[in-house]
């Protein structure tokens, strides 16, 4: 029973994974966007959970678990850590027009896979065919990066850029070990953490953190 | 023959079927907005009014006028003759397939632009041309679900695409078929002219698609004018509902079979129409030049559906 | 002497008849005569196609002093095909042509230059060596130049217009000339049939070269400049039989190329060709929808339509290398489906264009309105075209794009596995891009026919029209009835245009039921008469109905039911093309790059109150702006500096040529 779905459970992960990214383009708002993540983080564990159910995997289980807390639980815990009242009103005016930025997105998923099939092929097993998704993710993320103004929305696309090497790992490799997982969370925590704290200091200093204003801090 | 009997029973049902659905979202909408409401039967009540009533027409007005309505029902009709909605048995030589299907839907589009034209009136023009602008932006994303729908079916005819989705409903739950379903729900909205991309219920110029055109319409044109379009948003409902839950669809031909199957649409489209007016409470019309970014969106999960399908093989 | 060869012979006696009739008779029955005779050529040259397409052989053998293989028309099945389609537009031109010309239009050269013109056509389709292609080429090209120049006395723009045809029709030409000799020389002959067997580095010069020059002669981008210039400024049958007839023959040139030619390229060729294809289409479509003048809006959307035409080809390249041949003949079919149902619409359209142009004078939509009373015949033949050129059922466009839609979504998998990566991503895209187009030509035709016909008139010329002369409304209502019936036939229709490509037609197309089609490779069935008769079906109760309620409830006429809420609404404030495009203008503000220009004029008391607001807004093609303008400059430039080396003297210029003499008698002797 579990071997008949299986290849449609891990598609569905694969495409809530893509969907999320793309909503996230979409998406001006940084709630929404930040509600997005914290969706993406419970499909990305999920994606691990189905694999390591699937090898017989416990210790790919218990990374599952992890990346539930600390992705889908936790950093949007963080992000958000703010009252909803004043979050709901930050509206992301990006720097590319939505519209293009949509159609970008759908050649950026072509392009991975293009590459990915090219270069590394897909293989033929599911989890191989899904790989392009997670480069997808991460060449999405650098367009969140690029296209956004505001520090938030750019670390959002950092994030989301962090989840695409997740899956990348998870779906190629079978999963990196637990302790470099383990380590590796946490350092993105921090990362988070420590941008986050930054990004309010800035905005309590200087009103806003549209990092296009702040070309010229240079002291 | 059966395919005879399914279509003349699918007919008869939605001619039925499509004012009511009409009057339980008005009656859904109203009760959520703690208003009494006119019950489920107004629409029907509107068009015999309008049935018994002198058309007033204006002198430059041209057949398209007396043309377009009737254009808008047959094309409304033939949706409902081809799409499976009770039944999945086809006719062998027009099989429903989605590019007729669509191209079907495409001539109402067209009689009910050009019926906006022929008033000769600001607003007609301007309810004509943005249904065009809708209608032209919306139709990447109506063939792209399409293409999504026929990959794992390996054909475009909609009748084999339902019953393989109710011999291995796994494909229900695959990204591509979701991606594909939400896609098309997009299309389909903005085609029949619901929230968020129109607003049915007003009359205020800044907001009117679908209200701008028939505006000159009067009597027996505007009649059938409504019919048309409610009898296309209950087809299409239908046949979301069979793409999303299939079972309960004919598809061998039987007499039991038959009832369960008009039964199970009957029951689909309603409680569509439910969630539809339920929906509508919580969206706001968007501004129309917002439209191109929504369907930009719909036209990329569509794309994405494609593509995942090439992905996830 | 053959069939084939008595008609290829007894076109060209006609022809020089023709010439000789518009030379020397009296200017009151030079239409007449010469019209009789083009009507006859055309129709010689639809038989002549009919018997090719059909399998007959045989042709024409012009022995010339050159030391080169004689000339050989001698048309195959394709050739076939395409002399049926370009004398059929040519029977509907000449028909039309009759009645419709008159003041410079009808002059004697004009009337000279339109067998010439006919002829040309006839004989490009027939060739099977490239010298006689590229004569009958030339040939072809000069009749239509002269043609589109006739009336260039009382109006500038046609000249400007000539020089622009010119210019591209010659370079159009010498890519052709290029691509060809490369060919002969990679093969040794002129002939077709040697231009085989050919090294792969020649095969690719010369594949991009062909593509280029037909791409121009097909109004392909981005070397489609000529067209929003010259099919406007054209007397609208000559428009007619360009845009209907002659842009077909840079299609055959596409066939030639990819079928006969240099059948088996890498998969980079349909690419290529798939890219231009889809480009040429949305942005044709694109300039077409925004468009007010009505046939700037016709040239745009045959640039369009020749787009979908490419597509379809590079689609079935592509395919035919990855073995899906059953997805890959279905494009094929496809693509000449495409061109022979663009050859009736759009010479239909620009008929009916020349019919308001005749009865109004005018051709920018925004001052017409209201035709639909005043004209019923053109309204309906014009009506007709345009549901063929919006791709709706049960006319020949539906089919055409029913059929490539079809080979495009069973073409990225064989045998439910994905077949190439790059099918794969082309398959969806070429999908995307057909469907927007068909959505922009939707609207773009509500929009032409809506705005000219329904309402009321925007101006006094359109509220004084009179329905054509008999002649003009017969060819309209021919050009409508083509329409329909391919659009309603199609299955025999599209399995004999399969013969002409197809080496088993039978498994790529079959006629089915009423005139159905049906691919059985792939698994697909369209039959539009059963279509209608369903509609029928569904429609006689509601009809009734309608009957019988407007027996007891008679229609009341007023002068504005409701008026947009006052009496006062004028004929002015209708909507006009160019507001009805203007959401659309918006959306695609990236891509269309429009200048606007609004002046508020103030009253003189308050800089509150406005007196008058004037609004400009102005679409140019972003190609004429962005890649020709900078290199005419520069053209410009060098011509400034070029101008002292020739500066008129004659001993300078024949001290060139002596100087060039040495040189060549030197590099002979080396």
């Amino acid at each position: 029973m579990f071997e008949n779905i299986y290849p449609q459970l891990i598609g569905l992960c694969a495409g809530a994974l893509l969907l999320t990214s793309a909503l996230m383009v979409w998406r001006h708002s940084l709630l929404a966007s930040i509600r997005l993540l914290a969706l993406q983080g419970i499909a990305l564990a999920a994606l691990v959970a189905v694999i390591g159910i699937a090898e017989g995997e416990s210790e790919l289980v218990l990374v599952s678990l992890l990346i539930l807390s600390v992705k889908g639980i936790g950093l949007p815990w963080v992000l958000a850590y703010q009252s909803k009242a004043s979050i709901k009103q930050i509206q992301e005016s990006p720097r590319l027009n939505p519209t293009a930025a949509l159609l970008t997105v759908t050649l950026l998923t072509i392009l991975s896979y293009v590459v990915v099939s090219r270069v590394f092929g897909l293989g033929d097993s599911s989890t191989g065919h899904a790989a392009p998704i997670g480069l997808a993710m991460v060449l999405i993320g650098f367009l969140l990066l690029i296209s956004r103004r505001r520090a938030r929305s750019q670390l959002i696309g950092f994030l989301l850029l962090d989840n695409g090497i997740a899956t990348i790992t998870f779906l190629t490799s079978g999963g990196v070990p637990i302790l470099l997982e383990f380590a590796f969370s946490l350092d993105v925590l921090l990362v988070v953490l420590i941008l986050h704290v930054f990004a309010g200091r800035m905005r309590t200093k200087f009103g806003g953190t549209a990092v296009d204003q702040l070309r010229e801090l240079h002291d | 023959m059966n395919a005879v009997i399914i279509a003349v029973v699918q007919v008869v049902l939605f001619v039925f079927l499509a004012p009511v659905l009409i009057g339980v979202i008005r009656q859904v909408r109203a009760t959520i907005e703690g208003r009494a409401g006119v019950g489920i039967w107004q629409p029907w009540r509107d068009v015999r009014k309008l049935l018994a009533k002198n058309p007033v027409r204006a002198t430059d007005s041209s057949w398209m006028l007396r043309a377009g309505p009737v254009a808008l029902v047959v094309s409304s009709l033939l949706l409902c003759v081809l799409l499976p909605l009770v039944g999945t048995i086809p006719f062998a030589l027009v099989p429903s397939d989605l590019f007729v299907i669509v191209s079907v839907m495409l001539i109402g589009v067209v009689a009910l632009a050009l019926v906006g034209l022929d008033g000769g009136t600001a607003f007609g023009g301007m309810g004509s041309s943005r249904h065009m602008t809708v209608a032209a932006l919306v139709e990447p994303t109506l063939l792209l679900s399409i293409y999504a729908f026929s990959i794992p079916a390996g054909t475009s005819t909609l009748s084999v695409i339902v019953e393989t989705r109710l011999l291995s409903p796994e494909v229900i739950i695959s990204p591509v078929s979701v991606l594909a379903l939400v896609a098309l729900s997009i299309a389909i909205m903005a085609e029949t002219a619901r929230l968020p991309i129109d607003n049915p219920g007003t009359h205020l110029e800044v907001t009117m698609l679908h209200e701008a055109m028939i505006l000159e319409a009067s009597g027996r044109d505007l009649a059938w004018l409504e019919v048309g379009s409610w009898l296309k948003l209950a087809a299409l409902l239908g046949l979301v509902g069979n793409l999303a839950v299939p079972w309960g669809v004919l598809t061998d031909f039987s007499a039991l079979g038959l009832a369960v199957g008009v039964v199970s649409i009957t029951v689909k489209v309603l409680v569509l129409g439910v969630v539809l007016s339920v929906g509508e409470i919580f969206l706001a019309k968007v501004r129309l030049f917002q439209v191109p970014e929504l369907l930009a969106g719909s036209f990329a999960l569509a794309f994405l559906a494609v593509t995942a399908s090439y992905l996830v093989a | 002497m053959s069939g084939i060869g008595a008609g290829l012979l007894l076109q060209l006696g006609l022809g020089a008849l023709a010439v000789l009739t518009a030379l020397t008779a009296a200017p009151s029955l030079r239409s007449r005569a010469v019209g009789i005779l083009c009507t006859l050529i055309a129709v010689i040259g639809f038989l002549t196609g009919l018997g090719a397409m059909l399998g007959a052989t045989g042709g024409l053998r012009i022995s010339i002093a050159l030391p080169i293989d004689p000339l050989l028309l001698a048309p195959d099945r394709l050739g076939g095909l395409f002399m049926l389609i370009v004398s059929s537009v040519g029977i509907l031109v000449s028909l039309y042509s009759m009645s419709s010309t008159h003041g410079p239009d009808a002059s004697r050269t004009a009337w000279v230059a339109m067998p010439v013109f006919l002829v040309g056509m006839q004989l490009v389709p027939a060739a099977t060596d490239s010298v006689s292609f590229l004569l009958a080429l030339e040939i072809m090209t000069l009749g239509s130049t002269v043609l589109l120049l006739a009336d260039h006395a009382s109006r500038a723009t046609v000249a400007s217009a000539g020089i622009w045809y010119s210019a591209m029709s010659q370079l159009s030409f010498f890519f052709i000339l290029a691509g060809f000799a490369v060919l002969a020389a990679a093969s040794g002959g002129t002939s077709f049939t040697n231009l085989q067997e050919i090294e792969p580095v020649p095969a690719n010069v010369a594949f991009v070269l062909l593509l280029l020059g037909f791409g121009g002669k097909a109004e392909l981008v981005p070397l489609h400049v000529w067209v929003p210039r010259v099919l406007p400024e054209a007397p609208s049958h000559v428009s007619a039989a360009m845009s209907g007839a002659m842009v077909k023959i840079g299609v055959y040139g596409g066939l030639l190329v990819s079928v006969r030619l240099l059948p088996d390229g890498p998969a980079w060729w349909g690419i290529a060709i798939m890219v231009v294809g889809g480009a040429s289409a949305l942005y044709g479509i694109l300039q077409a929808s925004v468009s007010s003048d009505l046939k700037v809006l016709l040239a745009y959307s045959t640039t369009e339509n020749m787009g979908l035409v490419f597509l379809a080809l590079g689609a079935s390249m592509l395919l035919r290398g990855y073995d899906a041949q059953a997805a890959a003949d279905a494009a094929l079919v496809a693509a000449l489906l495409l061109a022979v149902s663009h050859a009736a619409f759009k010479s239909t359209l620009f008929l009916g264009a020349g019919a308001i142009i005749h009865a109004t004078g005018e051709r920018n939509l925004d001052r017409l309105g209201g035709l639909g009373a005043r004209m019923p015949v053109t309204a309906a033949a014009f009506g007709i075209a345009s549901l063929g050129a919006a791709a709706i059922p049960i006319t020949s466009g539906f089919v055409a794009e029913w059929m490539l839609l079809q080979s495009l979504i069973h073409g990225g998998r064989l045998d439910g596995a994905v077949v190439s990566v790059a099918a794969s991503v082309a398959m969806p895209l070429a999908v995307a891009v057909i469907a927007l187009t068909a959505g922009l030509a939707l609207l773009t035709f509500v929009k032409a026919y809506g705005i000219a016909f329904l309402a009321r008139p925007r101006s006094t010329e359109a509220a004084e029209a009179h329905e054509v002369p008999p002649l003009m409304q017969l060819s309209l209502v021919l050009g409508a009835l083509f329409v329909l019936a391919l659009g309603l036939l199609p299955g025999p229709i599209a399995a004999l245009v399969a013969q002409t490509v197809s080496s088993n037609p039978s498994a790529a197309v079959q006629s089915v039921g009423l005139g159905g089609v049906s691919l059985p490779g792939i698994g697909a069935v369209l039959d539009p008469l059963m279509l209608v008769v369903l509609s029928v079906l569904v429609a006689i109760p509601v009809i009734v109905s309608i009957i019988v309620s407007a027996l007891r409830y008679p229609h009341r006429t007023v002068e504005l039911p409701w008026g947009g809420g006052g009496s006062r609404a004028r004929p002015r404030m209708q909507y006009t093309a160019t507001s009805y495009a203007e959401p659309l203008v918006r959306v695609f503000d990236d891509v269309l790059k429009p200048s606007r220009d609004v002046q508020v004029t103030h009253v003189a008391e308050s800089r509150y109150l406005v007196e008058r607001v004037r609004v400009e807004q102005r679409v140019s093609d972003v190609f004429e702006t962005r890649l020709y303008r900078p290199v005419l400059n520069l053209f410009q430039r060098y011509g400034i500096v070029v101008r002292h080396i020739a500066n008129g003297s004659i001993h300078r210029y024949l001290s060139y040529s002596f100087v060039a003499l040495l040189i060549v008698l030197i590099v002979v002797s080396l």
